[in-house]
């Protein structure tokens, strides 16, 4: 379980989250819904522990992850996919797995956890000694995505992976998602594209300004009027 | 004299490419233009020649410990000097900051050097005698000396290439800012990258104090040599660096040679400034 509690986060003078608390119990998909700059990024990369919080509590499993620097996450079985993806350019897909699977909790099952990734992305495996940094940014977020899964983490934090994607590719990462999240991991996502977004989730919390204006399930959101004219009208499905 | 050029330049560049190891990874994984690396060198090479004369321990005995005392010497140095830099800085400010603190050590050591060890040139005469190999004769001395470098700049290439901790190192000198996301403690690797370029320092001192002459003043023109090489191999090339201290072994060797001893350094810069004209990327460096 995640509780995050009456989170504040601020950039100088400007408050980008006011008094945030979201819950998502284990196994579950919940995404975080808003227009840009309403919040969702500073709020994802709180949890992940990239930006200063102001005031609030984060807890998961007992661990406070307001004392937790993010090297420390990792190792406590939270990844961070960050939006702009954050993978090492320079090295090799290969080379991006393996470090992904850098962890003390994942070193011992590095082969499954590899086994697991290209089953999900067969063209990672097709491409593993390729520099990541010349891939497309579809193949770079799916190594993105793929060095998180090497840590054999239990909750998932995916900001925007469809960002700056062609749709038909947009398809090919929510499909891989569809596979993440049957696999049982806990997931919370940042996403634009609220349509594909709350076909996979169990839950959505819909920000506004840095606070949450609504919470429901995916399936009762997708039909609420208020929340298609606001976040479904001009989304690409 | 050709086949006498190429074993005494390969000597001399093997010291300059373990030297250049250790700057190439102290300023690509910790972000520290160590200025006073080559006074790290000489101390070395000072401890090497103290313990000899003053204790009766073999010269090998001391390379093969000099660079474990040097790995601890540097992770001191880090913390307790470097670490604040690093805590404060944003931006390029590290840069700055580390060179002008380095610069400081730099006088710091060599003060503690003229005061302890004097002035004068300093040498020993070890292993002295002459072997035989492809017709020429050269001092055992040296021969041993290139194998050490050989043995430790070759296993620590293969080590960064192939291990896991190797590509743990890549990946912060690389992309810093990524490196959390897989569980690396960026402050932790810059400490061992420090520490790591300190003990190669320390080795490179140990062999030169085994076949070279050597003063306490002389620190500056390792550190310059080792930075020539850095960029002639393409900062954070490790390969690189390796193959342009061979390089500039036997251009110095054939320059001493063949032409005037007193021109090596001007031989060095000459080829530092048309690398930095025409190649600024580095010999093996990417356009």
């Amino acid at each position: 379980m995640l509780n995050v509690r009456n989170l504040t986060v601020s950039y100088g003078r400007h408050v980008a989250l006011d008094g945030v608390s979201i819950e998502v119990t284990d196994h579950e998909m919940v995404a975080i819904l808003g227009a840009n700059g309403a919040g969702k990024s500073s709020l994802l990369n709180a949890i992940g522990g990239r930006v200063r919080i102001g005031s609030g509590t984060m807890d998961y499993h007992g661990l406070d992850l307001t004392k937790c620097s993010p090297h420390e996450l990792v190792e406590n079985g939270i990844a961070l996919v960050p939006e702009g993806r954050g993978i090492f350019p320079g090295l090799s897909v290969a080379e991006n797995l393996l470090l992904g699977a850098n962890p003390k909790r994942a070193r011992a099952k590095v082969d499954q956890l590899q086994e697991e990734v290209f089953a999900l992305f067969p063209k990672l495996a097709e491409r593993r000694t390729q520099i990541a940094g010349t891939m497309s940014g579809g193949e770079q977020q799916m190594v993105a995505i793929g060095r998180a899964l090497m840590s054999s983490p239990d909750l998932l934090l995916l900001d925007e992976p469809s960002l700056g994607l062609a749709p038909i590719v947009v398809q090919e990462v929510f499909a891989a998602l569809k596979g993440i999240r049957d696999k049982g991991l806990t997931i919370v996502i940042v996403e634009q594209n609220a349509r594909a977004t709350l076909a996979l989730a169990d839950r959505a919390y819909l920000i506004e300004s840095g606070r949450i204006i609504g919470s429901g399930k995916a399936e009762d959101l997708k039909n609420d009027p208020q929340v298609v004219r606001a976040f479904l009208g001009g989304a690409v499905s | 004299m050709f086949v006498t050029i190429l074993i005494l330049g390969l000597v001399l560049g093997g010291t300059y490419a373990l030297l250049a190891l250790g700057l190439t990874l102290q300023y690509g994984i910790a972000r520290i233009m160590n200025l006073a690396y080559g006074e790290l060198t000489l101390a070395a090479a000072f401890i090497l020649v103290a313990l000899m004369q003053g204790f009766g321990i073999s010269p090998l005995l001391t390379v093969a410990l000099i660079g474990p005392v040097g790995y601890v010497v540097g992770s001191l140095l880090y913390t307790v000097m470097m670490k604040p830099l690093v805590a404060r800085s944003s931006g390029g400010k590290l840069d700055v900051d580390s060179i002008l603190a380095t610069f400081g050590l730099l006088f710091l050591i060599q003060g503690a050097l003229l005061m302890v060890f004097g002035p004068n040139f300093t040498s020993i005469s070890y292993l002295d005698k002459g072997v035989t190999i492809f017709g020429v004769t050269v001092a055992l001395n040296r021969l041993i000396a290139l194998g050490i470098c050989v043995v430790v700049g070759g296993a620590l290439v293969i080590a960064l290439a192939t291990t896991r901790w190797g590509l743990a190192l890549r990946a912060v000198a690389q992309t810093p800012t990524s490196a959390p996301l897989v569980g690396l403690d960026v402050n932790k690797v810059a400490r061992q990258g420090f520490a790591l370029g300190t003990a190669l320092a320390a080795t490179a001192g140990a062999t030169v104090a085994m076949y070279q002459t050597f003063s306490a003043s002389g620190g500056v023109v390792f550190t310059m040599k080792a930075l020539v090489i850095v960029i002639m191999g393409g900062v954070g090339n490790v390969g690189g660096a390796l193959a342009a201290g061979l390089l500039l072994g036997l251009v110095e060797t054939f320059v001493a040679t063949a032409i005037d001893p007193g021109l090596t350094l001007a031989a060095t810069f000459a080829i530092f400034l048309l690398v930095l004209l025409f190649r600024p990327q580095g010999l093996f460096g990417k356009a």
